[in-house]
């Protein structure tokens, strides 16, 4: 079985259809990146999967889009639940305003966990499994902005990974991060896959070959091409998505 | 933790030697052939050439999945391009060890031959050129890449009077015109051997220094 599924997935803002007819599939403990233009519907399509669209007005779905085999979109399926299980990384680092082991924390607390050891070895466990515990542990009192850029997303999704979801969506997650940051969050996203299935959404094609197993090429909403990452980027079988990876485009 | 590219490249390195060390067995069971002691069996030799062209093909897949996915540069760069490079002239080692073993076989009164134009010293130099050069990579250890190049000096010079003199032992003998042939055949080979490992000698000089030494001599190499 797939952890995640999309069956004929069609989603529109308005009149302004944004995706066509998608279905794919994703595999447990894989990293799968979603490339494209801008516009393409490569966000769209990610935020379907924890279901961030509901919270736009005038949007609309048909087809469906299983995770562990149940239809995320059935009536009956709690959304709060959902969104524990489908944690997101955003763009740019969005720590809360409280100290490091808070922004961590809080989470936990907000889901109903009062036990304080609990939440200690939960905080601990998911700044360690960020790789960023030898850098944070001497000042998890500290305000979470006097973190640099990068050391703020790692946090970030120590956050997302301390509720224990079991899939991981990530919004472009470099894109405002340095170099070495970025490596460090490309790393970080190779180590997590082997207890997270993670969709990352990114502009960078490189980074797109570094870190997923798996490569979905957007346009114009529609999804051009679905393989192997390295068969994307060694022969691609349409010539679109050899276009694009080639930078010969448009 | 390691990253990625590092663990891709660490497996690279791990394959290149291990390919290399086939290569060098290949070379040994070719000199063993040549100096008339019993070979292994065909089955044993076919097997080996078997693993050195998938290994030689599983390093052009990990060079390419690199290179289109990783983005190597720098030193890791040169070490992509030197495997690739390495990979080839190996392969091409065990071919032409394979190539003499098939020669040998051919040459008859062979034991009298070698001895007397000493062609023993010539392949006892071929196998330590290949064990050195397996080191040098092995180790990135530049010190020997000077051993290699003077071994293959040493190599072409014994193996050009060697091949002459079989030539005049042939004008004077027609009978050992078969075998001479056949024996210059193999000096040959073994003379590409020793090429490519100066080949690859050169390929580990980049791969540290970042400085090319093909078509050069390698006393202005440095």
């Amino acid at each position: 079985m797939h952890k995640i599924e999309s069956k004929n997935v069609n989603f529109n803002y308005g009149e302004f259809q944004a995706l066509h007819d998608i279905s794919m599939s994703m595999k447990e403990n894989t990293v799968t990146a979603l490339i494209g233009p801008s516009g393409c519907g490569k966000s769209t399509y990610l935020r379907l999967l924890n279901r961030m669209n509901d919270l736009i007005d005038n949007t609309h779905m048909t087809g469906s889009i299983l995770i562990d085999g149940v239809d995320i979109y059935e009536r009956q399926t709690n959304v709060d639940d959902l969104r524990k299980n489908v944690g997101m990384v955003f763009q740019k680092p969005n720590p809360f305003p409280k100290t490091i082991y808070e922004n961590v924390a809080y989470g936990l607390r907000v889901n109903g966990i009062t036990d304080k050891n609990e939440i200690e070895e939960r905080v601990v466990t998911s700044i360690e499994q960020v790789a960023l515990w030898d850098e944070v542990k001497d000042k998890l009192k500290k305000s979470a902005f006097e973190l640099s850029g990068g050391q703020q997303q790692r946090l970030c999704i120590a956050r997302a990974l301390a509720i224990q979801p079991s899939v991981l969506l990530m919004d472009e997650p470099t894109s405002a991060l340095d170099p070495i940051s970025t490596a460090k969050v490309e790393e970080l996203i190779y180590e997590l896959k082997n207890k997270y299935t993670i969709v990352i959404v990114t502009h960078n094609m490189q980074q797109a070959g570094r870190v997923s197993d798996n490569t979905a090429f957007f346009y114009m909403g529609k999804l051009i091409e679905y393989d192997k990452t390295k068969t994307i980027f060694t022969k691609p079988t349409i010539k679109q998505t050899e276009d694009y990876i080639t930078g010969r485009f448009g | 933790m390691a990253s990625h590219l590092e663990t891709e490249l660490g497996k690279l390195k791990n394959i290149i030697i291990k390919i290399g060390s086939l290569a060098e067995s290949q070379v040994s069971e070719a000199v063993k052939s040549l100096l008339s002691e019993p070979g292994s069996e065909n089955k044993e030799l076919k097997k080996t050439e078997s693993k050195i062209d998938k290994l030689d093909l599983k390093i052009d897949d990990i060079c390419q999945s690199v290179f289109a996915l990783q983005q190597p540069v720098a030193s890791d760069l040169r070490f992509i391009m030197s495997a690739m490079q390495m990979s080839n002239e190996i392969e091409r080692i065990g071919d032409l060890s394979i190539s003499i073993i098939k020669l040998t076989k051919s040459i008859k009164e062979k034991h009298e031959l070698i001895s007397k134009f000493d062609i023993a010293e010539i392949t006892s130099e071929v196998e330590m050129v290949t064990l050195k050069t397996n080191q040098c990579f092995e180790n990135l250890d530049e010190s020997i890449i000077e051993d290699i190049f003077r071994l293959n000096t040493s190599i072409k010079t014994k193996s050009a009077t060697a091949i002459e003199n079989i030539i005049s032992e042939m004008k004077n003998n027609s009978k050992t015109v078969v075998s001479g042939t056949h024996l210059i055949l193999a000096l040959k080979h073994i003379e590409r051997i020793s090429d490519h490992c100066t080949n690859i000698a050169e390929s580990v000089y980049f791969m540290i220094n970042a400085k090319t030494i093909k078509h050069e001599k390698f006393t202005d190499k440095k």
